[in-house]
């Protein structure tokens, strides 16, 4: 019995887990108006209708270009600045350090107010511009502190080492310290994609008519329970569960063998 | 050795990211911090340096009461998420394969990438009166009449509590498993009992990292919109939620700010009192 | 490819630290010098001063000539090759050696066949399109010193260069690279704390202790004729005899001695272990009971008790045959030639 209960354990959790995301799943192939039992199904209908959805289609695209730009200019300032606290005395490193990283430990809904309120008064315009700016705020911190974490003592002496082989600084970034820290880089991105994809409430304060994807659901939801959101969701979850197991069986599995 | 070239070539490669933090974050919240000592005449805003909004947090109920009512729910949340991931971090690290346990870890935290609003509406079907659970129930003949499950605070700390256990497991699991296992044969060689080991040594040992993980937790919770919003249902509100009807429906900026502020004094209070064992830069 | 090196009057300070102090150094053309000492005695800055990746507070370095003091590392006539061999990971062997001739704007091919050459002298040509990963302690170290003479510099400067491999493997590469400096006729500059190793591969040594140079020379003048106490000790075990010097010679427990000595006063005396046997030499330190031996293969270690100072005891190899046993009285002797006096310090 002791032995079983760990097992049981995992069991109950894996439930617990899985239970939200399995409904989700099942009752997007719903045959009828409401995703509660009893399922009738499976069909294809929901998936056809949300494909054919300009609205939707026009917000996931917003999506993928939010977090495509915002992303590289997160990981582009978050490492340029790891790079020049990691390779240079500055005066006052450790205050400036504590201010890129200070909007990690603030509210996604504070980043977001913050910036409504200054765009409201400067009389600008809300647009996908905004809520990019906005993402870009929450993810530079995490860029940055990934990438400086990984600036060790090995790739300063590689870097050393070119510079006295003849590498001028470009060259040293270039050829020497951006292959090196490729994975963390990666990870940087790839982290930045996933925060700014799925981000809400910084995109739904500060985007007005071109909405990301998670805005578009949110107003789809207030009309209540659907199979299209159940269809909706489940593509969403497809696609990023592809995107995870493709980078777990390819790019982590082979960094570590 | 470092010359004043070097250090402007140093300040060169910092000055976008810092030039963009300030701009898009530091100014917003001092502009924030001026917006909360506004006023608001009517749909004027009148700016000065008038406390009135912090002063109607003290008087108005419904605004009392959504700062308890936060604070209530992320504590639980806290509470909950840490006790159930644990044993969960704990049985895949020890008790799961070393094979396995990259698999075991990996389900254990892929719903963690379905979409964060899709997630709490996922949680909506199955707590629902017609939901899978009640009828489940029914089914079954447990219950006789469907219980009222979802748009409760049992539906909004049950949603928060799947995100963060999933968050949790993958921390604490990190933890247990970069201890050396010298440290339990150790204290098994000393004669301690399995949960003597586990009292004396892996609790203190990864309690840095549980109260970390925890932070973490208690951060993400008292400001989030989405969870309560989907699942609790309009019978109580939270901070964010209050903040948001200011926002939409009023468009009083001023006493938005000062509740956004409040959160982030009640966050910082949090801090300091983790402060003793956060690892911040571990995360 | 080869110049001479010369350092004057060299000051640095980190702070209000001083890592050097007062160096003043020739090195010749081609020759192959070791900076020897503890950790911190300031060897690894020197060398840091004379690869560029340090400017000094005060002095010069002039190398093949030219006043090379304030110069970057990269328009040196020097490359280091690095203590971790800092080999870039994501290229191969055959890019990370011709990484310098890149930079120097060589063309592909001709830089792939350079490379290839350098490789094939280090005993790694087949191994080309290998990554540094792939490789053992001693194939990596062998790829710095390859990448580090591609672009045949004038003035090769080692770090550690084989502190990081087992002893054994140690031996092999010092000879390794004795031969491939003789090959190449580049000035070598190895840097390193094993006395052993400075030994078996330098024309000369140069001692390092707190910032200054203690000693110079060749690896026999120095083991035999230290210039300095510390010197004497950090070449290898010695024996420290408490004496005074007078007028008439050198006061010691075993009697005057004539030796060359330091100023009047209180000073040290320093034996060899290895000085101390059993046959008649021209110093005779009388019988000494012996407290206790150990096998080396190479000879027998004891610890001497002499009658003449019971308060002393002296360490001595002995010839590996017969094993003394404790309490055994031995008479023994020393050669006058390698003993060495110093004055204490005041």
């Amino acid at each position: 019995m002791m032995r079983l209960l760990p097992w049981m354990y995992l069991a109950v959790a894996f439930v617990f887990i899985y239970l939200p995301v399995a409904t989700l799943v099942l009752f997007s192939f719903q045959d009828g108006q409401l995703p509660v039992p009893p399922f009738n199904g499976p069909s294809l209908r929901w998936y056809g209708d949300v494909l054919g959805d300009s609205r939707l289609t026009a917000a996931l695209i917003n999506s993928v270009l939010v977090a495509l730009g915002a992303s590289l200019i997160a990981v582009t300032l978050g490492f340029l600045a790891a790079y020049g606290l990691a390779r240079h005395v500055l005066p006052g490193s450790a205050l400036i350090r504590a201010l890129l990283i200070a909007p990690l430990t603030v509210s996604y809904l504070i980043v977001g107010l913050g910036l409504l309120i200054v765009l409201t008064q400067a009389g600008l315009g809300l647009s996908l511009v905004t809520a990019g700016i906005g993402h870009v705020v929450i993810n530079l911190p995490l860029a940055f502190a990934i990438i400086f974490a990984a600036m060790g003592a090995q790739q300063q002496n590689a870097e050393r080492a070119a510079r006295d082989l003849g590498a001028n600084e470009m060259q040293v970034i270039l050829l020497v310290t951006v292959p090196m820290l490729a994975p963390a880089i990666g990870a940087a991105f790839f982290l930045s994609m996933t925060f700014s994809w799925d981000e809400f409430i910084i995109s739904f304060l500060l985007t007005r008519f071109d909405v990301t994807l998670p805005v578009e659901i949110w107003s789809m939801l207030r009309s209540g329970l659907s199979p299209r959101l159940n269809a909706i969701g489940s593509l969403v979850f497809l696609v990023s569960i592809a995107v995870v197991l493709t980078l777990e069986l390819f790019v982590f599995r082979k960094r570590r063998s | 050795m470092t010359t004043t070239g070097q250090r402007a070539q140093g300040w060169g490669f910092v000055a976008p990211a810092l030039l963009w933090t300030f701009a898009f974050f530091i100014v917003p919240f001092i502009v924030m911090g001026a917006m909360s000592l506004a006023t608001l005449d009517g749909r004027t805003l009148i700016w000065g340096l008038s406390f009135q909004n912090y002063a109607e947090l003290a008087e108005k109920r419904f605004l009392w009461r959504a700062i308890v009512v936060s604070l209530e729910i992320t504590l639980t949340v806290t509470v909950v998420s840490v006790v159930l991931a644990y044993p969960l971090a704990w049985i895949i690290a020890f008790n799961v394969p070393k094979r396995w346990q990259r698999l075991a870890l990996l389900l254990a935290i892929l719903p963690f990438w379905t979409s964060y609003v899709v997630r709490s509406y996922a949680w909506l079907l199955v707590l629902a009166r017609d939901g899978v659970v009640n009828q489940t129930m029914l089914n079954l003949g447990l219950i006789a009449e469907p219980l009222t499950l979802a748009n409760t605070r049992f539906a909004t700390v049950t949603g928060f509590v799947h995100f963060f256990v999933m968050l949790l497991t993958l921390t604490i699991y990190a933890n247990l498993v970069q201890l050396s296992p010298n440290y339990r044969r150790a204290a098994q060689d000393l004669g301690a009992s399995a949960f003597q080991t586990f009292r004396h040594v892996i609790l203190p040992l990864t309690l840095p990292g549980i109260v970390t993980g925890a932070f973490l937790t208690f951060v993400l919770c008292i400001g989030d919109y989405v969870t309560p919003q989907i699942l609790g249902g309009n019978t109580e509100l939270t901070v964010p939620q209050v903040i948001m009807v200011q926002l939409g429906r009023r468009a009083d900026f001023p006493l938005a700010a000062a509740l956004a502020i409040v959160l982030m004094g009640i966050v910082t209070v949090a801090y300091l009192a983790a402060a003793r064992w956060l690892r911040l830069d571990r995360i | 490819m080869t110049a001479p090196v010369s350092l004057s009057r060299l000051n640095h300070w980190f702070g209000t630290y001083q890592a050097l102090d007062d160096i003043n150094l020739e090195i010749a053309a081609g020759e192959y010098v070791t900076l020897l000492g503890p950790s911190g005695c300031g060897k690894t800055t020197l060398l840091s001063v004379l690869g560029g990746f340090i400017a000094p507070s005060e002095g010069s370095v002039m190398i093949g000539g030219r006043d090379m003091t304030r110069v970057v590392p990269a328009k040196r006539p020097t490359t280091t090759m690095f203590q971790d061999y800092a080999l870039f990971p994501h290229m191969s062997l055959r890019e990370n050696v011709g990484f310098g001739l890149r930079m120097a704007g060589m063309g592909r091919a001709e830089r792939d066949r350079k490379a290839e050459a350098q490789l094939s002298l280090v005993g790694l040509g087949d191994d080309a399109g290998k990554r540094p990963h792939e490789l053992s302690g001693g194939q990596r170290q062998r790829v710095a010193l390859a990448r580090a003479l591609a672009v045949e510099p004038d003035v090769l400067l080692l770090d550690e260069p084989l502190g990081a491999l087992d002893l054994k493997l140690r031996r092999a590469m010092q000879d390794e690279l004795k031969a491939i400096q003789r090959h190449v006729g580049t000035t070598f500059v190895h840097v390193t704390h094993d006395q052993e190793e400075a030994m078996a591969i330098a024309d000369r040594i140069v001692v390092m202790n707190a910032g200054r140079i203690e000693d110079e020379g060749t690896p026999a003048r120095i083991y035999r004729q230290p210039a300095s106490l510390f010197a004497a000790d950090f070449m290898g075990e010695m024996n420290h005899i408490p004496v005074h010097v007078t007028e008439h010679g050198v006061e010691t427990p075993f009697g005057r001695l004539q030796l060359p000595a330091p100023r009047r006063g209180a000073a040290t005396l320093c034996l060899r272990p290895e000085a101390i046997g059993t046959t008649d030499a021209q110093i005779t330190l009388g019988p000494a009971r012996v407290r206790d031996a150990a096998f080396f293969g190479t000879h027998i270690r004891a610890h001497l008790v002499p009658d003449a100072a019971p308060d002393l005891v002296l360490i001595a190899h002995l010839p590996p045959v017969d094993m003394p046993a404790p309490d055994d009285v031995l008479v023994i002797s020393a050669a006058a030639d390698t003993i060495s006096v110093f004055a204490k310090e005041p």
